[in-house]
């Protein structure tokens, strides 16, 4: 089941300047990229602290994948691509942007 | 639940945790290497009226440990330069004593006890919930005994609460444990009201028959000593609020 995706009024009390939102974009971007380029060190670390921060700020999708992503990292398993691009359709779902098809 | 109730739930603890710090402004440090949430700690907690420090390393947090006085610690676990438990471990050989709420993404039971037995006093899962990390604080902040200091000095009074003594103008000054206690209570809180029902919780336990009229008995006996012995402090009653130790400058007429 998909979670509600927060409303504007919600996301003005948990992140008033919208600083938080800016951040899933460049997550989104780094991700990405890093994907592509194999930089798996760093793609964890950001996969942790969206791990971390995402469903704190309302975006409950985003956190529970990447905290799924987290745990097997952190169990040694391999980051996947099947989970990172779920990942990176959730991102560009609460940003507003189009998915791209599989 | 809906993004809306919660948000409702978080306006209605807000203000809740917002009337009940507007009597107590402390000083934290938020120990946090995500941009996100530092700043979402920090306005949150300056909403409740305290004053915030943030770091993002643990060697900046031991620095800002020893130069300031802090009230309560915020520390997340995955630090750049280290890891959190390390610093609650360092905080605590060097006798910082503020309480700590750990933050972490680590979600095993057995992370939480090896924070818990490091030093940290309470444990808190990212993501978090913002209404209850503001109640994990303010109920963190409540604990007199954890509160700063050794030695509360108000006007010409010290209590000393190594030494279990009150002194008047370098004076000791005896006093029943119960005196003492709520002494202490109150000096800790110096110039706040403290409510009626957080000095039964420090002077008696569940099992204690409390009469109706004990606390204000203690206030009263407490009030004459400190009168006999010059202390330059007044003990003042609101009825119906709680009882607030102040320097006699600071005394309403």
């Amino acid at each position: 089941m998909r979670r509600p995706t927060p409303s504007a009024a919600d996301l003005k009390l948990l992140d008033p300047e919208g600083s938080f939102r800016g951040r899933l974009e460049k997550d989104r971007q780094a991700i990405a990229q890093l994907s592509d380029s194999g930089n798996l060190d760093e793609l964890r670390r950001i996969v942790h602290g969206l791990a971390g921060a995402a469903g704190t700020f309302g975006f409950a999708e985003i956190g529970d994948i990447a905290i799924e992503i987290d745990d097997r990292s952190v169990a040694g398993e391999a980051v996947t691509p099947a989970e990172i691009a779920r990942l990176l359709a959730a991102l560009e779902q609460a940003l507003g942007k189009p998915e791209k098809s599989a | 639940m809906t993004m809306d109730i919660a948000a409702a739930e978080g306006d209605a603890a807000a203000r809740s945790d917002r009337t009940a710090a507007a009597a107590f402004e402390a000083r934290i440090l938020v120990v946090e290497d995500d941009e996100s949430i530092a700043a979402l700690l920090g306005r949150e907690l300056r909403g409740l009226g305290h004053a915030v420090d943030s770091v993002r390393f643990a060697e900046d947090a031991l620095l800002a440990a020893r130069a300031n006085d802090y009230a309560l610690m915020i520390v997340d676990l995955g630090l750049p330069d280290g890891d959190g438990l390390d610093l609650v471990r360092e905080m605590r050989r060097r006798s910082v004593e503020a309480p700590i709420l750990m933050l972490t993404a680590r979600r095993r039971v057995e992370d939480r006890v090896i924070g818990l037995s490091s030093g940290a006093d309470d444990y808190l899962v990212k993501p978090f919930a913002v209404p209850e990390m503001r109640a994990r604080v303010t109920a963190l902040l409540r604990r007199p005994s954890r509160l700063r200091g050794h030695r509360i000095s108000i006007a010409n009074v010290v209590v000393d609460t190594d030494a279990l003594e009150a002194v008047v103008d370098g004076v000791s000054l005896a006093l029943p444990r119960k005196q003492f206690q709520l002494l202490e209570l109150l000096a800790r809180r110096k110039n706040h009201m403290t409510p009626k029902r957080m000095i039964e919780e420090t002077l008696y336990g569940f099992d204690d028959d409390v009469s109706a009229n004990s606390i204000e008995a203690q206030i009263s006996k407490l009030r004459r000593a400190l009168k006999a012995a010059g202390a330059g402090v007044a003990l003042e009653t609101r009825r119906g609020i709680g009882y607030r130790l102040l320097g006699s400058s600071q005394a309403p007429n």
